[in-house]
C-alpha cells in the first residue's frame, strides 16, 4: 500500500510493503501526471489518492501512535501552515489549523536560509525576537533590522524565534510540545521555543496514515 | 426580489411572538434578514459596518440595502446582541424610507425543541429552526433520537459547516432557544450534554464567542470553533477531525 503526505514544499511517500524508509520528494519534482497512491493526506492529496485523510486527523493519529502519554500537545509546523492537536487523558480536547494568519512560516524560513546562505546549526538563539504572525509579512522586520545595522544572521535568528513563539502561542503555550514537520531539523527553531520540545520528525502524518483506523 | 403592493416586513433576530402573530394575521410578506437572500454582495455592507464585524449583521445590512423592506423588526434585547443595537441605528440612518422597529423579546412561554432533538440532516434541521421563527403554532411532535454528537451555538452564516455532522446531532445553545421561541433564555442557552462530543460554535467577532469558548472548556469533550462569513477548509477540517477522532460515525 502506498501512503503519501502531500505537503506544499515536500511530499513524503511510504510503501508499507517495502522495508525502505519513507522517501522525501520536493513537491515541484513530483510526477503529477502519474502519481497515484492508496491513502493520502496533505495539501492537494485528494487529487492523487483513492482515500483521503484530513490532515488534522492524520496528525492526531500519528501522535497517538508515536507518543506514549495520554495527555500531550502535538504541533506540526509545515511549509504553508501550522496545526496542533491537544489530547487530555486520551481524549481529543482541542485543535487548530492556521493556514492564513500563520501562513508560510516554514516556507519563508527555508527561503531565508537559501537567500542569506545561513547555517541554522551555527546560529545562536537570540534573547529577543520579532513579533511575527505571518511569515511573509514578518520578513519586513528582517529588512528593517538589516537597514539599521543588525547582521543578517542575527536578524534572521530573531525572525525564526518570533515564528517559534507564535507557533507556541497558537498551540496554547503548553509546558511540553511534541513537534512535527521539517522544522524539527532546524536547531535554531527547536531551541527558540520557551518550553520543552520533543522533535518527532517530518513523517508524523505518514505514521497517522498507517494506523488501522485510517484504513 | 419581486415587489408586490403589499408591504414587505423584514425581521432580524427573533421578534416577540405578539409581533409574529400580528404579521401572520395580516398575511404579511416576511423576509428573514439574518439569512443570505440570494446572491447579494456582502461588500455592499462595508460602507456602513466595519468589515471586521459579525458576518450575520453584515448580511442584515446587505440584505436591507438590496431588498429594502418597508418595515424592519429588529430585536435589540438580550435575546439578540449588542451589535444589533448599533446595526439598528445604522439602518435608521441609511434607510430613511423604512420603518425600523426595535423589539426586546422577553417571551418565556416554551414552544418546545422537537427539531433540536430530531434525527434529521443537520442543515435541514437548522433551516427548519430558522424558518420556524415565522411560525406561530407549536411544531408537531417528533420522536427524539439518541444523540451521538452536539452542535452548540447560533445558526451559522454558512450552513455548509453543518453538513459534516451526523443526523443524530442534537442542537444546543441559542439555536435551541430560537426553536423554543425564548431567545433571551440564558439557562437554556448554557445547557449542554456532557455525554456527547460537542462543537461549540460562534460567529467570529460575535460576543457569543466568549460563551462558546467558556462552555467548550467546561465540557469534558467539547471543541470551540468560530468562523466568519464562510466556513473555510480549516474550520471544516477541525469539525471533521474532531468528530472522527471522537469516534462519531458520520
Amino acid at each position: 500500500m502506498l501512503l503519501a503526505d502531500f505537503g506544499t514544499s515536500y511530499c513524503k511517500l511510504l510503501d508499507t510493503e517495502s522495508d525502505k524508509p519513507p522517501t522525501l520528494i520536493p513537491t515541484r519534482d513530483l510526477d503529477r501526471k502519474n502519481i497515484q497512491v492508496d491513502i493520502a493526506t496533505g495539501h492537494n492529496g485528494k487529487r492523487y489518492a483513492t482515500q483521503y485523510v484530513n490532515e488534522l486527523t492524520a496528525l492526531a493519529r500519528g501522535g497517538l501512535s508515536l507518543i506514549d502519554e495520554p495527555s500531550f500537545t502535538l504541533l506540526d509546523c509545515g511549509s504553508r501552515d501550522i496545526k496542533y492537536v491537544i489530547y487530555e487523558e486520551g481524549i481529543i480536547k482541542d485543535m487548530g489549523w492556521n493556514a492564513e494568519c500563520g501562513a508560510s512560516m516554514g516556507f519563508t524560513i527555508e527561503l531565508l536560509e537559501k537567500y542569506y546562505t545561513i547555517d541554522f546549526a551555527n546560529l545562536e538563539i537570540p534573547k529577543s525576537s520579532f513579533s511575527i504572525t505571518c511569515g511573509v509579512l514578518g520578513m519586513s522586520h528582517i529588512f528593517d533590522a538589516v537597514v539599521t545595522g543588525e547582521s543578517e544572521a542575527k536578524a534572521v535568528a530573531k525572525f525564526v524565534k518570533g515564528i517559534a513563539l507564535n507557533a507556541y502561542n497558537f498551540a496554547k503555550h503548553p509546558e511540553k510540545i511534541y513537534l512535527s514537520g521539517g522544522l524539527c531539523d532546524n536547531p535554531l527553531f527547536v531551541g527558540s521555543f520557551p518550553c520543552s520540545v520533543v522533535p518527532l520528525g517530518r513523517f508524523v502524518l505518514l505514521e497517522g496514515l498507517q494506523t488501522p483506523s485510517a484504513r | 426580489m419581486e415587489r408586490t403592493q403589499k408591504q414587505l416586513f423584514g425581521i432580524v433576530g427573533v421578534p416577540p411572538l405578539a409581533v409574529m402573530e400580528e404579521l401572520a394575521a395580516n398575511r404579511s410578506d416576511i423576509v428573514d434578514l439574518d439569512e443570505p437572500q440570494g446572491r447579494i454582495d456582502l461588500e455592499t455592507a462595508s460602507p456602513f459596518l466595519p468589515r471586521v464585524y459579525c458576518g450575520i449583521l453584515r448580511t442584515v445590512i446587505a440584505n436591507c440595502l438590496a431588498v429594502k423592506p418597508d418595515v424592519i423588526y429588529i430585536d435589540t434585547g438580550a435575546g439578540k446582541c449588542d451589535c444589533a443595537v448599533h446595526t439598528a441605528t445604522v439602518l435608521e440612518d441609511i434607510l430613511p424610507q423604512t420603518t425600523i422597529i426595535r423589539t426586546k423579546n422577553q417571551d418565556s412561554c416554551d414552544f418546545g425543541i422537537p427539531l433540536c432533538k430530531a434525527r434529521m440532516n443537520l442543515v435541514e434541521k437548522m433551516s427548519a429552526i430558522t424558518s420556524g421563527v415565522q411560525l406561530i403554532a407549536v411544531e408537531q411532535e417528533i420522536i427524539p433520537c439518541q444523540p451521538t454528537a452536539g452542535f452548540w451555538g447560533v445558526p451559522p452564516r454558512d450552513f455548509s459547516l453543518l453538513s459534516l455532522f451526523p443526523d443524530t446531532t442534537h442542537i444546543y445553545g441559542w439555536a435551541r432557544c430560537m426553536e423554543n421561541k425564548t431567545p433571551d433564555n440564558t439557562e437554556m442557552e448554557c445547557h449542554y450534554n456532557s455525554d456527547i462530543p460537542t462543537v461549540f460554535f460562534a460567529q467570529s467577532f460575535c460576543a457569543k464567542t466568549a460563551l462558546a469558548r467558556h462552555l467548550a472548556g467546561k465540557h469534558p469533550h467539547g471543541l470551540y470553533l468560530d468562523c466568519d462569513v464562510t466556513a473555510g477548509n480549516s474550520a471544516k477540517s477541525k469539525i471533521q477531525a474532531f468528530l472522527e477522532l471522537s469516534g462519531v460515525t458520520i
